[in-house]
């Protein structure tokens, strides 16, 4: 199996740093609601970062259904 | 305001921190790979960088090399997914580098941004309820508060906040914009502390010119308030000669600014706050009745704290965790100390509380966790509030025997054995008088 990236190989740590980044932007833009909602900015932010979030939510799926597949075929292997 | 640099491939994630930190007050470059940072690095000077420790075209510690060459070395932030990675810095780039590990949060840039050098320790979440945001406690009069401040966030009529100095006027004003689905922002004045001069312009705006001093055209509170909430605190101190033109703008929903020809419509909710009770205004005639109805259509009394005794641990709580997280200590309350609290009548309501509890804070060793406490809470206000306490026409004798009760559990600080000798009953009776009263408060 080959990374997104092409030329490295697929490790579990790289799976799970591919979990991680959509899980860092799940928090980051969660704190961005927070501002806008505490400090009365325009909604419209509000709800682009929330789309956002559920974009990351998918992300972070397929990037643990990736990290599930590579578990059982090191598994069988 | 510092110079941050943010390295990270993550494009939508440099997006939303970069804003975050600009927000925080600083100015942000971005690079998305070593080749990026490597350009900005050589242009321009940065007291901090923020970088990712994975990059596709290197490691970070690439750019520490380079850094390391330079004359005046910013502070570097590795941000990584690996706590392992804090090893291998501290043998690695000496003293100036320390790291945030994924997901990250507001507060961890804060922290890092602000000049605190060791790794950040998230704070605990807390345990105490706030509704709206921003109200804690659980007793009934607090639940009828909630249900009110729901139901009238739903619309958009004026509200008028009653309640003794201390209680939470503002925070309840807080809390009725959060419930309510409005766009725009929460403005408060206090109409209280304007002088008779001053207050037309403050409320109504005014254009340049139109008086000596007036340099620039100035906004009024009522149109920086448009599609939101006005918050006028201390409304019955506004000069009577001025209510006129409260008046008009309640009624017309249009304002004019001092100077100006034509008026601008104003879509707001008013929410004004006193502290005399609806008998106090209509007897002393500090509010013109007109104006009353048009700001009152919801008026809303606020519980003083004595009648709802049961919140005070919470409210306790929720200050010392504040305290603690501001300050990075683990102070924590025992069972006694909060029935200490408790056994207080708190004239000052959550303002005084809040004060003693601050106080007591600062006395407290910062080493340990336990809170030092006075033995005597007693402030002078509270002790000008209650020597003039009367028994008054009207009262009930339950109110009576209850504020007597209180006055003597203050003057012997809470001994109940004491306060039911002076008091001249048992302890037992004392402690069911209490108890029935702690119920109440309950629900």
């Amino acid at each position: 199996m080959q990374s997104s990236q092409g030329a490295q190989p697929v490790t579990t740590n790289s799976l799970i740093h591919d979990v991680r980044n959509p899980l860092n932007r799940i928090s980051m833009q969660a704190e961005m609601v927070k501002l806008v909602l505490e400090n009365d900015m325009p909604k419209e932010k509000a709800i682009a970062a929330l789309d956002k979030i559920l974009v990351a939510c998918q992300d972070s799926s397929a990037a643990l259904q990736k990290l599930a597949e590579h578990s059982r075929s090191d598994a069988e292997s | 305001m510092s110079q941050i640099l943010l390295v990270d491939d993550d494009k939508e994630f440099t997006d939303v921190a970069s804003n975050i930190i600009e927000f925080l007050g600083h100015d942000v470059e971005i690079a998305n790979n070593l080749e990026e940072a490597y350009n900005c690095i050589e242009f321009q000077r940065f007291d901090h960088i923020l970088l990712d420790f994975m990059l596709p075209d290197g490691s970070a510690l690439h750019l520490i090399d380079k850094l390391n060459t330079q004359d005046k070395v910013p502070f570097v932030t590795l941000i990584t997914g690996h706590p392992s990675v804090k090893s291998i810095i501290s043998g690695m780039c000496g003293p100036n580098v320390n790291y945030l590990v994924k997901p990250l949060q507001r507060e961890d840039l804060e922290l890092v941004l602000s000049g605190k050098r060791k790794a950040v320790k998230k704070a605990k979440s807390s345990s105490i309820t706030k509704h709206f945001g921003c109200l804690v406690g659980e007793s009934a009069p607090m639940q009828e508060l909630y249900e009110m401040i729901d139901r009238v966030g739903k619309t958009n009529a004026n509200v008028m906040l009653m309640g003794e100095s201390g209680v939470g006027k503002e925070v309840v004003a807080h809390a009725i914009h959060t419930a309510s689905d409005v766009e725009g922002p929460l403005v408060a004045t206090n109409c209280g502390a304007l002088s008779r001069e001053l207050i037309g312009s403050e409320l109504f705006g005014h254009e340049k010119g139109s008086f000596t001093g007036a340099v620039g055209r100035k906004i009024g509170v009522f149109e920086q308030a448009q599609q939101g909430t006005l918050f006028l605190d201390e409304i019955t101190e506004m000069p009577l000669e001025m209510q006129p033109n409260l008046l008009r703008v309640l009624e017309s929903k249009r304002v004019t600014r001092v100077g100006a020809v034509k008026d601008t419509p104003v879509d707001c909710r008013v929410i004004s706050a006193t502290n005399r009770t609806v008998e106090e205004i209509a007897q002393s005639k500090v509010l013109r009745e007109d104006i009353y109805f048009r700001l009152a259509v919801f008026p809303i009394t606020i519980p003083p704290l004595r009648e709802r005794l049961a919140d005070i641990p919470l409210l306790a709580t929720a200050f010392i965790e504040q305290l603690n997280a501001e300050n990075d200590t683990n102070f924590a309350w025992q069972n006694e100390q909060l029935d200490q609290l408790k056994a207080y009548g708190w004239p000052g309501n959550i303002r005084e509380l809040r004060h003693a509890i601050h106080r007591a804070f600062i006395m407290s060793d910062p080493k340990g966790t336990e809170v030092t406490l006075p033995k005597n809470f007693e402030s002078p206000f509270a002790k000008n509030q209650t020597s003039t306490n009367q028994v008054t026409a009207g009262q009930t004798i339950d109110d009576v025997e209850k504020e007597l009760i209180r006055v003597t559990l203050e003057k012997v600080e809470g001994n109940k054995t004491l306060a039911a000798e002076m008091l001249g009953i048992s302890t037992k009776t004392l402690y069911n008088r209490l108890n029935a009263w702690e119920n109440q408060a309950q629900g």
